[in-house]
């Protein structure tokens, strides 16, 4: 893999030096550079992966600037990802490919990260569907982890343009059969070598020894259960092959309406009190078949509801909270915010930053999520209450809630296996549609809604605030956003686990693969929201909510006297919901902003300071053991990256990746009248000179 | 506006000064005292302080609440909880003592719905059951009185605060409480840090940062140059003090060209006051003017200061908003707070101020050249800028010694009249230049944490500090008032300000209390807080070696000049106005707009930054402040202290409680094992353990549950 001559911008002496008064196009003056011969570079491609279409000569842009000038290269697809082979690859070093992502590269965007296509004709810029009439001169990429790429395709042949561009176009846009997933080629090549230590794995769910271990674990084993009744998705295919129920709960019941109406357990309190959640029971227009339902449901709820030992509250979460269809406006409104074309665009919304950031509500909606989360909790905790959430299908806002609320009530969920067992649970197990809510099969754009990202931002607003109280930090929330996109990982790229059975069952006996049916629809655009249920339930309800008010002053109580006390990092855990304590996950949705970056500081600065003092406290400890027992203690090593490596900067670890390429030195107008050359070798031997001290 | 309507429930009104002090007071006095609780609340007072009116009462807001008693002096209102004063080594409380200048709403409830504003002279309606004392720092003390028979005492204490607000003029009574206080301190004493009111200090200082073609000039030693200016200061070698005399006189308020700060690569940082345009300056005085301003450079870089940041009006109206929006009882909705805050215009200001001085920064560093900071007074935003620059390029300011050095040169001893910015006169040239500077110096520290050797609990201290009443630090306008008033300067005052009367014999030189003397205010836990413990040390001084400088040639004219102006350098003609064309003179606001490159940060102009990008990317020491929107943040833990719901958990244990334990085991082995050499600290390291950030917040869990038991 050898690099081959440096192109475009070169070093900042080499090249031309426009002033940005400059009547000449940046592009026309690296067109003279043109000739310098490329080398093949390898493409690495994973088990499995094609390539489908290349262009040879692409010119990527430098983002960081308005001042365009780059690197030339190849732009490929293949089956897996877009990837633009430069020059500069040969250029990392050790340090840093330490830090490399092992599966995408810094110039990869997988397939399904690609977010929208802009082509730019004439100095316009057009979104790229469908079949083109004419071809781009430049190629603008959005990725869904707000990565923006930018491909300069004037130099490029036109054939090699025309199939570039219609080849990514299609394979990034064009609706796609489920079994078409890279998913299944890389399953197919691959050998599954991984060995996990049986004793600190992630729990699946996926059998029923898994459920009751989780039930022993929170002690909710003396009133639920966990029932097989659903094996080989007899009963339904939306629900998993295991789950937990009341215990008093017949399990005909079940089938009685493929598991709709039927309360599933997620999570026991310390207290006994459980959260449950129910799917809807399809509304029905016919009386008699209304009286049916009521009458199912009344059954169902007694063994939930046994006063005065057991009371429930039902949380309606799709009449009266969040709807899908605000999370979707608020995050194409939020996203805008951080992908940015050049960084100009970046310093004009600068100025608004915070009205802007607060018109997309998105920090709103995460705060509501909180909120919602932290009057569950209150309910458990303070009023010994059984928690009944409600949702069409229990499978996105349901996840998201009940996932919150056991991180912040059980310590188990903030430790790394802790939280991703829960996500297994809840998110996978829970038939959280990923397949659709990423829109990996570009399917219905309607469907796409963030509820995970959602649920992960959540979740690091608690990390933020209490970093001590979680194993994993805000790194691996991203990392883990990101593996949304990257479709070796079967496990955010299937409807429900009845979805992923079937696909990865018949793929292994080399069966023809019909698309399976995608589930059901959510009917979450529909005007009219399900008022049955709540009816059905709600009269209930009212006894035992006097008002809304009284639930307000419960909430502040208890709310407030939380935040009044120290905190237990090893028992329940609320987060701060104030207007100034929500904030914008910076690590996510900056990094990739040369501008955000901060030169040696930020947190990583206290990180590598407390990884030092923590290795120097474990070498001390190691001392103090030997002296104690005489004998060698077991070998704890304390990570100590970060400290070899001079000063990050805060965009670690993501920053290493973004290379920067050089940029010429722009003379203002008044180094213009300066510019000698003269003058600027003598600009840098000043500047060597402080360097060197 | 948002805030507009709660301007009448916010007193910031100049409080109205009157001059006749006496009658209510004195008819007042007897009473309280006479029912003193105890011999020991007067043993808490300070020398000249009088208690007017105290009652029980119980602080509330936070848990667990705590019974005490509320005491009402002529200068502060105070609470003194049950059995604190007996193991208490200071002898002001820095929780709960709020100086009368700084309360900034006094409100008294009864009940649930009555709530009574209390200004200056207004008049108690009912028996209050709680006092609820907003603290222009932020700050809020509740006192709930207790019933039974105390009401009277409840009602007459909070009617004391309200006079003893209408009457107070800090102006008179702090010199008193200082002078004999200053009195009481045993033997001789070094100030904690220099305060730069000597010809050595200036001198010490001067060597320290090898400026060896400077010298200090005593041609202010009276103070008849300008009563703002230090008696000492920075003036190049080779111009003779009566040229000094005469070129300050060409500048506004006889504030003109000083050093502030040498830079070990060969720039110098000046800052002077704007021309003074009316005088007419011979031939001679213009070279003068002109030689200093160079310091014998052949690049010369004119600094608009005012340019682009917030005139002291849009600082003050910023900051009142702020005070508003931070409120406890603030009717912002949440989901309207980002907008609110940015209303505010505060962070804005900010990151102005940032912007600059991280673009001066790059100027002063990127080549040996002399950059003067001008600014009309010469008194205000000049001082930021000049501060900011030395933090973000000078390793040492950013020690505890080196900060509180350069806060104490470049505000007090320069002259920042702190005591009208800080609404201590009543006048109404308001507005905290020096707060919204300790901002952006909270900003630094979060920005770059393992560079600077004080935490935010200090700034925090600095940011309460301004307004107690007990050093002259922050309580006067120039060093000439200051050393007027602690009797320093005994010998040229007579001369020189007849009206004054000779102050108490048995004040010596060296008995001054500054701000640094932080033991009057805090214990000594609390000053340990001060330290950083993500301080490297490895970053701190000295990694700037001095380099041999270029020499003070006799120059000719310099060779370029710029002016610093809207993000770019434009060329002047000449460096002073009054030569060929004095239209050029008003430099502010007649510049072009910012250039549509704005983008382009002068770092990557001056050096085309991201070449040099990697490992070491910029000159050791240089520290370069993001200040884009999202990297602005809110200070929370100073500006929400009012509210409950943010009162706790302020500072999180785990850095210290990681500190803690280091040096216990440290301890513990060194009594073990006395003879055991350091290179046994034998680090493998695994590469393959790194980054793996989960393993670390195990670690420190372990360690935090372990401090919190």
């Amino acid at each position: 893999m050898l690099g081959k001559g440096v192109v475009g911008g070169g070093g900042g002496t080499k090249a031309p030096k426009p002033s940005f008064v400059s009547y000449v196009r940046p592009e026309e003056i690296h067109t003279n550079e043109k000739e310098v011969t490329e080398k093949e570079v390898t493409l690495h491609l994973l088990p499995g992966e094609q390539l489908l279409c290349e262009a040879s000569t692409v010119l990527k842009y430098v983002q960081e600037d308005s001042c365009q000038h780059g690197v030339y290269g190849r732009l490929v697809c293949t089956d897996f990802k877009i990837a633009f082979l430069g020059d500069d690859e040969s250029a990392l070093d050790n340090d840093e490919t330490q830090f490399k992502n092992k599966v995408v590269g810094e110039n990869d965007i997988t397939l399904h990260c690609v977010d929208q296509i802009y082509g730019v004709f004439d100095e316009k810029k057009k979104t790229l569907f469908g079949q083109l009439k004419k071809y781009p001169e430049k190629l603008i990429i959005h990725c869904k982890d707000l990565r923006v790429f930018q491909f300069c395709l004037r130099y490029t042949k036109e054939e090699e343009v025309k199939r570039i561009v219609s080849g990514i176009i299609h394979h990034t846009q064009a609706p796609k059969l489920l079994k078409r997933l890279f998913l299944f080629s890389y399953a197919t090549a691959a050998q599954n070598n991984t060995v996990t230590d049986p004793k600190n794995h992630t729990i699946m769910f996926d059998t029923l020894k898994d459920w009751c271990w989780e039930l022993e674990r929170t002690k909710g084993n003396m009133k639920y259960k966990a029932v097989s009744v659903n094996e080989g998705y007899k009963v339904c295919e939306r629900l998993p092959a295991y789950f937990v129920v009341p215990t008093p709960l017949p399990e005909e019941n079940v089938q009685r309406f493929q598991g709709h109406g039927i309360p599933i357990w997620c999570w026991s309190c310390h207290n006994g009190s459980a959260l449950l959640k129910m799917s809807a029971l399809p509304k029905e227009q016919d009386d008699g078949i209304l009286q049916i339902q009521k009458s199912f449901l009344d059954g169902v709820y007694k063994t939930i509801h046994r006063p005065p030992y057991e009371i429930v509250k039902t949380e309606d979460l799709s009449s009266n909270f969040l709807s899908l269809q605000e999370i979707q406006t608020a995050y194409s409104k939020f996203k805008q915010l951080f992908l940015i074309d050049n960084s100009t665009e970046f310093w004009d919304t600068d100025i608004k930053w915070f009205s802007l950031l607060e018109s997309s509500s998105w920090l709103d909606i995460i705060r509501r999520c909180l909120k919602k989360a932290i009057e569950i909790t209150e309910c458990m905790e303070a009023q010994n209450m059984n928690v009944l959430l409600l949702e069409e299908n229990a499978s996105d806002l349901c996840c998201l809630i009940s996932s919150l609320v056991q991180l912040m009530m059980d310590p188990h969920c903030r430790t790394r296996i802790g939280f991703q067992s829960l996500i297994q649970k809840e998110w996978v197990m829970g038939g959280h549609c990923f397949l659709d809510r990423c829109n990996h099969l570009r399917q219905n754009d309607k469907e796409e809604v963030p509820v995970f990202l959602l649920f992960l931002d959540c979740v690091w607003q608690l990390v933020h605030q209490h970093p001590p109280a979680f194993e994993f930090t805000e790194t691996y929330l991203t990392v883990l956003s990101d593996s949304l996109y990257i479709p070796i990982f079967s496990t955010f790229f299937f409807n429900s686990p009845h979805q992923k059975d079937t696909n990865m069952h018949q793929r292994q006996l080399s069966l023809p693969l019909t698309q399976s049916k995608s589930s059901p629809k959510r009917g979450f655009f529909r005007e009219e929201t399900d008022h049955l249920i709540k009816n059905l339930l709600g009269k209930r309800i009212s006894k035992l909510i006097n008002s809304s008010d009284e639930l307000q002053d419960n909430f502040r109580e208890f709310y407030d006297s939380w935040h009044s006390k120290p905190t237990d990092y090893h028992g329940l855990l609320l987060p701060h919901i104030e207007g100034p304590e929500i904030k914008v996950w910076a690590q996510r949705y900056l990094r990739w902003i040369p501008e955000a970056q901060i030169l040696g500081g930020s947190r990583v600065a206290t990180m590598s300071k407390l990884l030092e003092m923590i290795e120097e406290v474990q070498s001390l400890q190691e001392k103090i053991d030997e002296r104690h027992h005489s004998q060698q203690a077991p070998q704890a090593e304390a990570p100590c990256l970060l400290r070899n490596s001079a000063r990050l900067s805060s965009l670690f670890p993501f920053a290493l990746l973004q290379r920067h390429s050089s940029k010429p030195v722009l003379p203002t107008s008044g180094w213009k009248a300066l510019g000698d050359e003269d003058d600027l070798a003598k600009r840098e031997d000043e500047f060597v000179d402080l360097g060197d001290v | 506006m948002w805030w507009g309507g709660r301007g009448q429930s916010f007193n910031i009104a100049p409080q109205k000064e009157e001059p006749e002090m006496g009658s209510v007071q004195e008819s007042r006095m007897p009473e309280p005292r006479s029912r003193q609780p105890s011999s020991c609340l007067a043993s808490r007072c300070l020398p000249g302080e009088q208690i007017l009116a105290w009652a029980p009462g119980v602080r509330k807001g936070l848990e667990p609440e705590l019974s005490g008693t509320l005491i009402c002096t002529n200068f502060r209102v105070t609470f003194q909880p049950c059995g604190w004063q007996q193991n208490e080594d200071t002898p002001l409380s820095s929780e709960y003592d709020f100086a009368l200048v700084n309360i900034g709403r006094l409100e008294a409830v009864s009940g649930l719905s009555r709530v009574q504003l209390l200004r200056p002279g207004s008049l108690l309606k009912f028996i209050p059951e709680e006092i609820m004392i907003h603290g222009r720092d932020f700050r809020l003390l509740r006192v709930g009185f207790e019933a039974g028979g105390l009401e009277p005492q409840a009602f007459q204490v909070t009617m004391a605060i309200v006079q003893a607000r209408a009457q107070s003029n800090p102006a008179q009574q702090y010199s008193g409480i200082t002078l004999s206080k200053a009195g009481q301190a045993s033997g001789s004493r070094k100030p904690p840090v220099p305060l730069m009111e000597t010809a050595e200090d200036w001198e010490t200082e001067r060597k320290k940062q090898a400026a060896r073609g400077w010298r200090v000039s005593t041609v202010n030693e009276r103070f008849d140059v300008a009563t703002s200016l230090p008696r000492y200061f920075w003036v190049p070698n080779r111009i003779l003090d009566s040229e000094v005399r005469r070129a300050f006189g060409h500048f506004h308020q006889g504030r003109g060209p000083r050093l502030s700060w040498h830079h070990p690569g060969g720039s110098d940082l000046l800052r002077c006051g704007g021309f003074y345009t009316a005088s007419d300056p011979n031939k001679e005085d213009i070279r003068a003017v002109e030689s200093m301003l160079q310091a014998g450079h052949s690049d010369v870089v004119l600094v608009d200061t005012m340019d682009e940041l917030p005139s002291l009006a849009d600082v003050q109206l910023a900051h009142l908003r702020l005070r508003a929006l931070c409120l406890p009882d603030s009717s912002v909705a949440e989901d309207k707070w980002l907008s609110a805050l940015e209303g505010t215009r505060w962070l804005d200001y900010i990151r102005a101020c940032l912007r600059k001085a991280s673009d001066i920064s790059v100027l002063v560093t990127s080549r040996v050249r002399s950059v003067i900071l001008q600014e009309r007074g010469d008194r205000d935003l000049n001082g930021l800028l000049s501060s900011l620059v030395q933090l973000l390029s000078a390793p040492e300011a950013r020690t505890l010694f080196g900060f509180q050095s350069l806060v104490q040169r470049e505000w007090v001893a320069a002259g920042h009249p702190f005591l009208t910015r800080l609404g201590g006169t009543g006048a109404s040239e308001e507005a905290p230049v020096f707060l919204l500077f300790l901002d952006c110096v909270w900003q630094l520290l979060q920005q770059f944490p393992a560079d600077f050797e004080f935490s935010e609990f200090f700034l925090l201290a600095l940011h309460d500090s301004v307004r107690v009443p007990d050093t002259l630090t922050f309580l006067r306008n120039t060093p000439w008032e200051r050393g007027k008033q602690s009797g320093q300067l005994n010998s040229y005052t007579q001369v020189y300000t007849p009206g004054y009367s000779q102050p108490p014999a048995g004040n010596s030189f060296n008995l001054q209390l500054s701000v640094w003397d932080w033991d009057l205010r805090y214990s000594n836990a609390q000053i340990l807080q001060f330290q950083n413990p993500g301080y490297d040390p490895e970053h701190c001084p000295d990694s700037w070696l001095p380099r041999p400088q270029p020499s003070f040639m006799i120059p000719g004219p310099p060779s370029s000049v710029w002016l610093f102006s809207r993000g770019a350098l434009t060329p002047l003609n000449q460096l002073c106005p009054w030569r060929d064309s004095p239209s050029l003179l008003a430099v502010s606001s007649r510049w072009l707009p910012r250039p549509a490159i704005s983008s382009e940060s002068l770092a990557d102009q001056e050096w085309g930054l991201p070449s040099h990008w990697g490992a070491c990317p910029l000159p050791p020491g240089l520290l370069l402040p993001g200040y884009l929107g999202p990297q602005i943040r809110f200070w929370r833990r100073c500006y929400l202290r009012g509210r409950p719901e943010v009162q706790t958990g302020l500072s999180a244990p785990t850095i210290s409680g990681l500190q803690d334990e280091l040096s216990h085991l440290q301890e513990l082995l060194r009594k073990w094992t006395p003879r055991i050499s350091p290179e046994v600290h034998s680090k493998k390291r695994d590469p393959h353990t790194i980054l793996n950030p989960t393993e670390i917040v195990g670690i420190l869990k372990g360690r935090a549950e372990g401090d919190l038991g």
